[in-house]
């Protein structure tokens, strides 16, 4: 994502704007404020030194994501040459041992390997520190090492924490930070940050304890609280299509566009995280933030410039646009699902129900479908589908723009109506865009067929796109919060995916298991969208 | 024509198709035959079949080789980043300038397979030797292969001669044009004038590799200036010395382009201009030295040459000098292996050094690197036209 433009020097009055473009008088060297060395080098800039402190470093999270991520960072240099980790952890490992775990995760998920030196580099920078995270002395010896480390690294007392443990384990850990006083900012350089995994909170009481837990320790301009489907490259690359394109604009409102259909689908199941599962489910897995954050980006006014705030206002915007839903409106245009046994890709997979570390008589859903309105001027009256499932009959992401039909029906005896124009906004895989639109089939009739101008990532940029993690932490490391959601935000969409688990509450038990792994989710969810006389896409 | 339909090997680029021709409406039907054979299929891993992708959509390469080796080797370079961008590579290699008029082009088209579960994506490379009189009138060769409505760049690798037959003829039709000011000859800085004039000219981008590999070094010198406490003596500097490698310090033996670009580089940065141009001492040892003005502050500037094994020209070590009230910074930007370290003192107390990685770039790189940043580099503009005024 281009960054704001660092601001240039430039004449002050109208005197000097007359003797400077006469070029008698220099341009004011006026450096308060921005570094005008800086202008055309963000796609260089290098993090400040910092030492990061990463929680939950023996986790899955950390091995499949954040490690590879940094050593993406490292091999391209992105990272700063002064830049050093604490990985912390309760399991038994010294630097030693750790290193070789990490490196064994290295190689099975870095999208390109380290060349041997690099990876040495890389490693040689990661310690490891043991503790329990309720512990006081993890913390007071956490302490001394980074006072230790900042002498060592010479890295400017800058710390990034990075929270990749489970969620209950958050408020303990700011706590602690706060406790230590880790959390200080110095007036010398020394910028402290923390970087939280979702999910924030599951409900909107205890997303907002959280924050309040959060904010009592860090300001929020610390908080970088990550939902990695916003440093995916396509959809940064929507805002560049909406904003950065003047033909799709225009059209991007009530009186064109017919619906919106969204939709995360995962050909997975739980794999070995069925008791996490067993506790979130699909709304709170992927709805509340995934969907969620990509309808408000499709949804939002252009904001006014491109910083992080005034990004975050207008997502926020289109959030509180939203009406919570009631208990008539849950029972109306949400459709949860469980999945069954069944065949994806070929092959057998087993029901949720028999998933390990799964209730078997699990009311979880899996599945889930919702018809929602933003209630604002540009978008009233367009419903916006989402649906996100597992085990569903491929791994897709997408946003459609279904766009209304012609006004009038000109070709009368054409054998063929043509189709509304579609935009397909593709996530994964195959990221890439689609505009459909009709054509006359060639020959002496007048056949109309829908033909499609298909713009894919991989024919016209075939440059390796980021992982979204490396995205997303070299931003936090750059303090640009752009692609990270704010306190209110978080709080604004579980504003409206709370009163849905409240209403699932008051119900009763589901009919589940409600659809074949392998299938496009249950009935109901077809009816949700064909009452309103339309199909899902088929993907 | 010969078709290849092996299998491809995730991210490695495969020659899937190459055909000869001897004129332009042969080279153009050749071409037009690659891709009317779009229900062309190759055998997948599993042995199932594959169709072979259409052409990437992204932009035409003209490369003016101008020597035969040097068309070889771009090449070789341009077949690596196979799906990577240039969607039309035409190698231009005019030859025999006084012999009758022919043409002889090897038409090829490389696939790569981005992964397993995607098509593969192709990209065309024709490698033209235009004999006698056809080579004196590149434009008529030139446009009638370039993919319409694409971007087109034209790299000039070796010495370009700007107000050449070649650049007039080519250059009205670029978009971009790259270049490698390093590998000039002498001290390179005439190069740079008439390069300068290039963008007015012909409305066109330049990049030059030499200021490109600098890129390092410059986010280096402006981190610096990122600390609160440093930003102030910006609009105070009052001597920039910029350390290269020679063997035997004589003015005009080693291509000081890359110095010059640091100096260019901050100087129209921080809006200085030129009160005397960069002339070279007449010594040997003595470098280049100039003068420039930033508000009422005289600032002389200097290119030193350092006896060093490095490359000639190389870039060695940044200083600059800011004096503010009775305040003084020095700071020294020294190369080593891998990188740049900066070192900062302020008022006779160093700051924490800091090092930036920075590993030499390969022509491959810096060629992807180049394409992949499209676009308006006002930056580059401003280095090129304050380099050209430093050696006016």
């Amino acid at each position: 994502m281009t960054r704001a433009p660092v601001a240039v020097p430039q004449p002050r009055t109208i005197r000097e704007e007359r003797l400077a473009r006469d070029g008698k008088r220099r341009r004011p060297s006026h450096h308060a404020g921005a570094n005008p060395l800086r202008e055309g080098l963000r796609l260089e800039r290098v993090p400040d030194p910092h030492v990061a402190v990463l929680f939950g470093a023996t986790g899955d999270l950390s091995h499949r994501k954040v490690f590879p991520a940094l050593a993406q960072l490292w091999r391209t240099n992105l990272l700063p040459a002064d830049w050093a980790m604490v990985a912390v952890g309760r399991r038994p490992y010294d630097d030693g041992t750790f290193r070789m775990d990490i490196a064994e995760s290295l190689h099975r998920n870095c999208r390109v390997q380290l060349d041997e030196e690099a990876e040495r580099q890389f490693l040689d920078r990661v310690f490891y520190h043991r503790g329990d995270f309720a512990d006081n002395e993890l913390y007071d010896s956490l302490t001394a090492k980074l006072e230790s480390m900042h002498l060592e690294h010479e890295t400017g007392s800058n710390l990034l924490f990075y929270l990749a443990t489970q969620p209950s384990a958050f408020p303990e850990i700011v706590a602690q930070i706060g406790r230590c006083g880790l959390d200080h900012e110095r007036h010398e350089g020394g910028w402290r940050r923390i970087v939280v995994e979702k999910p924030f909170g599951r409900d909107l009481d205890s997303a907002k304890r959280l924050n309040r837990e959060m904010l009592k320790v860090f300001r929020e301009s610390q908080v970088y609280r990550i939902d990695h489907y916003l440093g995916k490259e396509t959809v940064r690359n929507l805002l560049v299509f909406r904003f950065g394109n003047g033909i799709f604009e225009p059209l991007w409102n009530r009186r064109y566009v017919d619906h919106i259909q969204i939709t995360v689908a995962e050909s997975l199941g739980v794999e070995d995280r069925g008791a996490f599962y067993e506790e979130t489910g699909a709304a709170r897995d992927v709805l509340q933030n995934h969907l969620l954050q990509l309808l408000s980006l499709v949804a939002m006014e252009p904001p006014a410039t491109f910083a992080a705030d005034a990004l975050r206002d207008e997502k926020l915007k289109v959030l509180r646009a939203i009406a919570p839903p009631t208990r008539q409106d849950v029972a109306r245009d949400v459709v949860r699902g469980q999945y069954d046994k069944g065949w994806v890709a070929g092959v057998a997979v087993k029901a949720y129900r028999a998933e390990a570390e799964v209730d078997v008589e699990s009311e979880t859903e899996t599945f889930v479908a919702a018809r929602f309105e933003v209630d604002d001027w540009r978008w009233s009256g367009v419903p916006f589908y989402l649906r996100t499932g597992k085990r569903m009959a491929k791994r897709a992401s997408e946003i459609a723009i279904q766009f209304r039909d012609v006004p009038h029906r000109l070709f009368e005896d054409a054998n063929t109506d043509p189709q509304p124009n579609l935009l397909a906004i593709r996530v994964q895989p195959d990221e890439g865009i689609l505009l459909r639109f009709g054509s006359k089939v060639p020959g002496l009739g007048l056949d109309i067929r829908p033909v499609t101008m298909d713009f894919t990532y991989g024919t016209a940029f075939s440059t390796d796109a980021p992982d979204a993690y490396e995205t997303l932490i070299l931003d936090a490391m750059l303090g640009d919060q752009s692609l990270f959601t704010r306190a209110d935000e978080v709080e604004a969409a579980w504003s409206i995916v709370t009163p849905v688990h409240d209403a699932w509450l008051d119900q009763p038990a589901p009919a589940f298991p409600n659809y074949a792994a392998g299938s496009w989710g249950p009935d109901d969810a077809d009816e949700l969208i064909q009452r309103d006389g339309r199909h899902w896409r088929r993907l | 024509m010969t078709l290849s339909t092996a299998p491809a090997a995730p991210g490695q680029p495969m020659l899937r198709w190459q055909s000869r021709a001897k004129s332009i409406d042969g080279i153009a039907a050749e071409l037009g035959r690659i891709w009317s054979a779009i229900s062309l299929t190759a055998e997948g891993p599993d042995g199932d079949e594959r169709r072979v992708a259409a052409r990437s959509s992204v932009m035409n390469l003209v490369v003016i080789a101008g020597r035969g080796e040097i068309g070889e080797r771009v090449a070789a370079i341009v077949e690596g980043l196979t799906g990577r961008h240039p969607s039309r590579t035409l190698i231009v290699n005019p030859a025999d300038p006084d012999g009758p008029a022919w043409l002889d082009a090897q038409i090829q088209a490389h696939c790569v397979l981005p992964s397993d579960s995607a098509p593969e994506t192709c990209s065309e490379m024709v490698y033209l030797t235009c004999g006698g009189e056809s080579g004196q009138h590149l434009a008529g060769v030139v446009a009638p292969l370039l993919i319409h409505d694409l971007p087109v760049t034209v790299w000039w690798p070796g010495e370009p001669h700007f107000e050449s037959r070649s650049a007039r003829e080519l250059l009205p039709m670029a978009d971009r044009v790259l270049v490698d000011g390093s590998g000039w000859s002498g001290d390179g800085l005439a190069g740079l004038v008439a390069m300068a004039e290039l963008p007015a000219r012909f409305d066109l981008q330049i990049a030059d590799f030499a200021l490109l590999r600098q890129a390092r070094w410059r986010e280096a010198i402006a981190s610096t200036f990122d600390r609160p406490t440093l930003l102030p003596y910006l609009g105070h500097l009052d001597r920039i010395d910029v350390h290269y490698a020679a063997q035997d310090g004589a003015p005009g033996m080693a291509n000081v382009v890359r110095p010059m670009y640091h100096v260019a580089w901050l100087a129209s940065r921080l809006g200085m201009t030129v009160v005397a141009p960069m002339r070279p001492g007449t010594e040997a040892w003595t470098g280049y030295a100039g003068l420039l003005r930033s508000g009422r502050r005289r600032v002389p500037v200097s290119l030193k040459p350092v006896e060093s094994p490095a490359p000639r020209g190389t870039t060695l070590i940044v200083q600059l000098h800011a004096t503010r009230g009775r305040s003084q910074l020095w700071i020294e930007v020294t190369a080593y292996a891998d990188g740049v370290v900066v070192q900062a003192t302020l008022d006779g107390e160093s700051m924490p050094e800091r090092r930036f990685l920075a590993p030499r770039k390969r022509e491959a790189d810096l060629l992807a690197e180049t394409i992949e940043s499209a676009g308006r580099d006002q930056i580059s503009r401003d280095v090129l036209a304050m380099a050209a005024r430093l050696v006016a």
